[in-house]
């Protein structure tokens, strides 16, 4: 991200640096308490002599250094929420004067699993960071989702559950510039999808979703993406040749392959992620803004999506 | 003997499974033809109140307005083969696009509300025409594919079905839908 970061901006990184600097401080402190604490208990250990002095000395570090440690968490829930109250809120400002953040609500489950995005429901879902606001006439939010789901396997040693990631990282949500009724889904073409299409096309009997395989036109948007419909022509209706480049335009500037689903009048794209965003660094300063142009540029990103899939357009009856 | 019962029943199994696909992808082909027929009939039904509300503002394009009623008049004559409809559309298209043009002339019927939306529908009119002619190729590509390829081919010598012709790209379908076209060209 090149673009400057106004006067106010840098004003007000500069007072919460202090804050910063007071809550790395007093995680130092506390880390050292416990590790000093862990290294006396060994000593204990190794020196049965010491051992009750090791063992007062040591517990009375740890018990030192976990009330640091809730002293710390304290200041850095309160350094957080000024972070994102003041630095991300006038940062998207800086974007768009429409934009909001809302950083303690996200994407609810309910309308992740309404969205279609994914098959699988989720045994444990959080959501967090939600922005809204408008790119000229089309509404949208973006929320930081992690959605997991789980399985559990019978082991000599009893049952033991394995959490599996549906999706870290963020769910984008625009109002549609067209109308439809139905749904369109756009799953990333990995072997497995891939196998599922082939099968559904050659034999439809195994077709039981009530959804379409639709075969488009466009080489690597087919090369990327498998698409299903419970409508045909309404999907090409929204899968327009020119969607079509644009929405791989859109996935080629991401690492991992993007999913979209249209449904509700609304469209759906889910990124996933490696790192959470909009979270104030706490060992780096502040002042070295590589973390928040980071925030900054993923926030334009999203806001972008809106022009690049033009859904500004509204000449299909859709206002 | 269990073996060669075991072939007859997994060949006859497989034959079923041909042949119904091939029934299957004939009918798909029918059915997206349908949807396009069902579309121009949309757009067809647009005609009259567009006429009307063009008709109350502009005074010097009669020729334009003649020109869509009469296609409207044989749009409405019933009895018309598949390539007639099409046809009619591609004549249809270019016309109100000429009248849309000459809409610049009117700012008070650029501004009429019912024109506005009558003009959006028509674009969104537009639009599904162009995806249901594509799910109509992509349907006759995949019944083509089908009856050309073995086995298939052996099942459709039988069945006597012959490849189709997909529809020609227009060029609304070729490019992008811009409004700035749409609208003020």
């Amino acid at each position: 991200m090149s673009d400057p970061i106004n006067a106010s901006l840098q004003s007000a990184l500069t007072e919460l640096e202090i804050q910063r600097k007071e809550v790395s401080g007093v995680r130092i402190k506390s880390y050292s308490f416990i590790a000093a604490g862990i290294g006396l208990a060994i000593i204990g250990f190794l020196f049965p002599g010491l051992l009750i002095a090791a063992a007062i000395g040591g517990l009375a570090l740890l018990i030192t250094g976990i009330v640091f440690l809730s002293k710390a968490t304290d200041k850095f829930n309160s350094y957080r929420h000024e972070f994102k109250q003041r630095i991300i809120a006038a940062a998207l400002k800086t974007i768009d004067q429409s934009l909001e953040l809302e950083y303690h609500s996200g994407l609810s489950e309910q309308a992740f699993i309404n969205s279609r995005l994914f098959a699988q429901q989720p045994d444990r879902y959080s959501s967090q960071d939600q922005i809204y606001g408008s790119a000229g006439k089309t509404r949208f939010s973006f929320s930081e989702v992690h959605a997991e789901y789980k399985t559990v396997t019978q082991t000599k040693n009893g049952r033991q559950e394995h959490w599996h990631t549906i999706l870290k990282g963020i769910v984008f949500c625009a109002d549609f510039n067209k109308n439809f009724h139905g749904l369109t889904l756009i799953k990333p073409k990995d072997i497995g999808s891939a196998l599922g299409a082939w099968i559904t096309d050659k034999i439809p009997l195994f077709s039981t979703s009530g959804k379409e395989l639709v075969k488009l036109e466009n080489p690597d948007f087919d090369k990327t993406f498998v698409t299903w419909s419970s409508d045909q022509v309404e999907a090409r209706y929204i899968l327009t040749p020119a969607m079509m480049e644009k929405l791989c335009e859109l996935d080629s500037r991401c690492r991992y392959t993007i999913s979209a689903s249209f449904t509700d009048s609304c469209m759906y794209i889910a990124f996933p992620l490696d790192k959470d965003y909009f979270e104030p660094p706490v060992f780096k300063s502040l002042l070295d803004q590589t973390t928040l142009n980071e925030d900054i540029s993923l926030i334009r990103f999203m806001y972008n999506i809106i022009h690049q899939l033009d859904l500004n357009t509204r000449i299909w009856g859709k206002e | 003997m269990i073996l060669a019962a075991l072939i007859i029943v997994v060949l006859l199994i497989a034959g079923i499974v041909i042949y119904n696909s091939l029934i299957g992808k004939k009918n798909q082909v029918t059915n997206a033809f349908s949807a396009i027929d069902v579309m121009l009939k949309k757009r067809f039904d647009l005609l009259p109140n567009l006429i009307e509300t063009v008709k109350q503002y502009t005074k010097y394009e009669g020729d334009l307005l003649s020109k869509v009623v009469e296609l409207r008049a044989q749009a409405n004559a019933g009895n018309l083969t598949n390539d007639q409809k099409l046809n009619l559309d591609k004549q249809l298209t270019s016309s109100v696009k000429g009248l849309m043009v000459t809409v610049e002339n009117y700012p008070d019927l650029k501004a009429n509300q019912n024109f506005l939306q009558l003009q959006s529908t028509w674009a969104e009119s537009e639009e599904q025409i162009a995806a249901a002619r594509r799910t109509y190729n992509a349907a006759v590509t995949d019944y083509n594919d089908a009856i050309m390829m073995f086995p298939g081919s052996i099942f459709a010598g039988m069945m006597n079905y012959q490849p189709m012709n997909v529809l020609a790209n227009t060029e609304e379908e070729r490019k992008n839908i811009s409004a700035k076209e749409l609208f003020n060209s």
